[in-house]
């Protein structure tokens, strides 16, 4: 081989493997995420809204365009953790109950269901007459495959299945849960998203799953083009009615003033992927409608509790009235997002009212002066990721309201693999991230502050928390249970074990032609119902 | 015929000393793919069985050499996100990848030699002095910034081009074509300015050879010159460059996939480092680094094509 063929080899591999050193390293460009266009795109598309926004305006009955911000990794719903996969798979499979717009939990494949007085044994009665994409009928044993397979080879989800302690058949059409405790989150555990859908075992095991699932639900996967799209075809057997449209074809568009680009011009005819700073100027907008509500989603800040002086709360509550929330909404979400002093929005029905913290820097002050700390020795790095492009930008407002109190921090941003390796070593001072698609309380408090809790990265003890979380696990009286989670949230916020900061809102944007969508607080694209006009 | 067995076999040297150097940096980079794949929620007793699952708890060596030991079969192993052949993630890629690459590079060549040539006999002309403006810009235009003006052009405001996409052409030439145009210009204008760079400075230096002088002072029309004596031997370097421009556009070219949601290799490697999917990973850098070789290859056989001073096969 000559001596510039191998420069030139080495020159090739080299760009791949900066690539992947680069994400190693920190300063990873980003060109995946949902809102990374208001960085790199400013304003380009700007004022170009609805030229012609109906110029393909498919027949009635035809095939729905979504352009959805990536590929899903997989389709094996208890697999994939990808938020890409669970909006096409919204559409293909179904839970025994579900949420509705409320995110109450509602019938779906279960009809109704009942607890025993002991409030162990849970008894779900199937609905019948429900068959599987490929013909074949739905029944009870499908329901005990597929939560013995999450429990069993102990997948994503099965954290979810943690109380319980059997699942067994009955008959065709019954199927019975036993519970080692009391389990007042079941309901929200066995149908709050499509990773614990019910799955049919002959697709699992000839391994189909990963790219053609076979579901129960209003569509059925009819085409997989690696990169490009996944087209859906409407179940005329679908148990809630065959849907009107004849099929979904999701197309990935990852950069938003694409996919909002692609809107406008009539190639796609819904899309979630809005660059954030455009959600403003799209009402009005002709042919184009915007859909925004609040989220179950939080984003916070933690504090490293095994690093001082962040052990003392006052230190921590310093921070908590140092940073202006408001401030920080504006300028990474454009304002897209509700401002929130505890995890769960006002919207929910486990809502706890706490507005203790306002951006105060004297009162920051104070305190850092009766813990006897002096804010310019404060190590502080925060570590943000550049997956989430919000994080970064939100750090750099914080680094300077910070400043303001005599606080000298550091921006550490790293790729989200990098940022889970520190975190799991406890290799920060603060970190900014979000939780996202939670329902249930325990889902919201537990994990994030129990002594024990595995996602209890900032070290957060509270004798008093752990018991009220432990109760709170298998207390079945709604209203009693509603009280233990108001002093959990009161308790977590005063002790500012996590500081938080705002729910955002699911923004998603489609064609007039489209009707009867409706957006759901917990992002689950559902199709089911749509006409094309 | 010798030659090019000689070759291949050296290339398969090559690529066991990549797979070695890819297998050491995408475990030493940190990261870890498990934890990635569970999101933000950490389960210890999920990780633990997620990672038995993986193989990843194997010692590195005894990974490596499994890893090698089916390669040679040509089983590239399992992708850890998505639980498919990492040989089918891959060759799923090539059509959307080579489409881009044969359009982008024909139109880097349309623009380039005309241009280039032009440039050189034009040397220090008026025509000149815009043609290496104009190529500087071209060089140094973000190809984002470019693909977005073009989007915002023919799609949003004439309506004219879909924005986004792509149809194979056996499905449909029309709307491939439609597809691919767009993409397609944004990365043959990056390649064509590098190219009309490298024509320009042959030719020239070519025009200032002694043959062409003699050619000149005999008195052949100078249209006959060009083409005989100038450009036939100012070929060589601009072929080196070309197969490097193509090579490059087949290992991906991030940024235009993601402007026009391009389903091309760039766009799967970037996704894999991400996730830290090491199988992935190391098929795709296998396969870009079996590019670069066949690539190379092809070049050095055409260097004793357009020049048949070049010997090949001399091996010391």
């Amino acid at each position: 081989m000559t001596r510039p063929t191998m420069f030139r080899l080495a020159a090739g591999l080299t760009l791949v493997l900066t690539l992947a050193a680069c994400s190693g390293g920190g300063e990873a460009v980003d060109m995946n995420g949902e809102q990374n266009g208001d960085q790199e795109a400013d304003g380009t598309a700007g004022g170009t809204g609805g030229s012609d926004g109906d110029a393909d305006a498919p027949a009635a009955g035809g095939t729905l365009v979504a352009a959805i911000a990536g590929e899903p990794d997989q389709l094996d719903p208890h697999v994939t953790t990808a938020y890409f996969s669970f909006q096409v798979l919204e559409n293909v499979y179904d839970t025994l109950v579900e949420p509705d717009v409320n995110l109450e939990m509602q019938p779906a494949l279960a009809e109704s269901w009942e607890t025993s007085d002991d409030q162990l044994t849970w008894t779900f009665h199937l609905r019948e007459g429900v068959t599987w994409h490929d013909g074949s009928d739905f029944t009870a044993d499908d329901v005990v495959y597929s939560y013995n397979r999450i429990m069993e080879e102990e997948l994503s989800p099965s954290w979810r299945f943690s109380s319980v302690e059997s699942v067994t058949a009955v008959d065709e059409s019954t199927v019975e849960i036993k519970v080692g405790s009391p389990s007042p989150n079941l309901l929200a555990n066995i149908g709050g998203y499509k990773g614990v859908a019910i799955v049919q075992q002959e697709n699992v095991e000839s391994g189909d799953v990963t790219t053609a699932p076979v579901g129960t639900g209003p569509f059925s996967v009819s085409d997989y083009t690696p990169g490009s799209s996944i087209t859906l075809e409407a179940n005329a057997d679908y148990y809630g009615g065959a849907p009107q449209i004849g099929g979904v074809e999701f197309r990935f568009i990852s950069e938003p003033t694409t996919a909002l680009a692609s809107l406008q011009s009539g190639d796609v005819q819904w899309t979630d992927n809005v660059p954030p700073q455009q959600v403003a100027s799209l009402p009005g907008t002709e042919g184009i409608e915007l859909g925004q509500v609040g989220s179950n989603d939080y984003w916070y800040l933690a504090l490293n509790q095994a690093h001082e002086p962040f052990d003392q709360v006052e230190v921590r509550q310093a921070i908590a009235f140092a940073i202006d929330r408001e401030g920080i909404t504006e300028a990474t979400m454009f304002g897209n997002a509700t401002v929130n002093q505890t995890a769960i929005p006002e919207s929910s029905s486990w809502f706890t009212p706490y507005d203790k913290y306002s951006y105060d820097p004297a009162q920051a002050t104070s305190l850092l002066e009766s813990a006897g700390v002096d804010p310019a020795s404060i190590p502080m790095e925060i570590m943000v990721s550049t997956d989430y492009p919000e994080t970064v930008q939100a750090a750099q407002i914080i680094s300077s309201q910070l400043s303001d109190i005599g606080i000298n921090s550091e921006i550490k941003s790293l790729d989200f693999g990098a940022w889970l390796d520190e975190q799991g070593q406890g290799n920060f001072d603060m970190l900014m991230m979000g939780w996202l698609g939670n329902i249930d309380p325990d889902d919201f408090y537990y994990s994030q502050h129990h002594t024990d809790g595995a996602n209890n990265y900032q070290g957060y003890s509270n004798p008093d928390v752990d018991a009220l979380l432990e109760q709170g696990r298998v207390e079945t009286d709604e209203a009693a249970r509603k009280d233990i989670y108001d002093q959990v949230a009161t308790q977590i916020a005063d002790d500012a074990s996590y500081i938080y900061l705002y729910n955002p809102d699911v923004v998603q944007a489609w064609s007039s032609d489209v009707q009867g969508y409706e957006v759901m607080p917990n992002r689950a694209i559902r199709f089911r119902d749509v006409t094309l006009g | 015929m010798r030659y090019v067995l000689h070759r291949l076999a050296q290339s398969v040297v090559v690529l066991f000393g990549v797979t070695v150097v890819v297998f050491l940096i995408v475990h030493l980079v940190p990261g870890d793919p498990i934890r990635i794949g569970m999101g933000t929620r950490f389960d210890p007793e999920i990780y633990e069985a997620l990672r038995r699952a993986s193989g990843l708890d194997r010692p590195p060596l005894e990974q490596y050499v499994s890893y090698v030991g089916r390669a040679v079969t040509g089983d590239l192993g399992v992708s850890f996100r998505s639980g498919q052949p990492v040989t089918h993630l891959l060759v799923a890629r090539l059509p959307a990848t080579v489409s881009l690459a044969v359009v982008g590079i024909l139109i880097a060549l349309l623009v380039s030699f005309p241009l280039g040539i032009i440039s050189a006999v034009r040397n220090g002309g008026a025509v000149d002095s815009i043609v290496r403006a104009v190529s500087q810009l071209g060089v140094s235009l973000p190809n984002f910034w470019l693909g977005m003006l073009l989007i915002l052009l023919f799609s949003s405001t004439l309506g004219w081009l879909p924005p986004s996409g792509y149809t194979p052409i056996t499905e449909d030439p029309v709307e491939w074509a439609k597809r691919v145009i767009m993409p397609g210009i944004t990365v043959g204008v990056v390649a064509g300015s590098i190219l009309t760079r490298y024509v320009r400075s042959s030719v020239l230096e070519t025009l200032s050879m002694d043959h062409v002088r003699t050619a000149n002072s005999k008195g052949l029309p100078r249209r006959l010159v060009l083409s005989r004596h100038v450009v036939r031997n100012a070929l060589v370097p601009v072929i080196t460059v070309t197969g490097t421009q193509i090579a490059a556009i087949l290992g991906g070219v991030i940024v235009v996939e993601v402007v026009f949601a391009w389903p091309g290799l760039g766009l799967l490697v970037y996704d894999a480092v991400r996730a830290r999917d090491y199988p992935l990973l190391q098929g795709a850098v296998l396969l870009i680094a079996v590019i670069f070789l066949l690539v190379n290859l092809v070049v050095d056989l055409l260097y004793a094509k357009v020049d048949p001073r070049i010997q090949l096969g001399g091996d010391p």
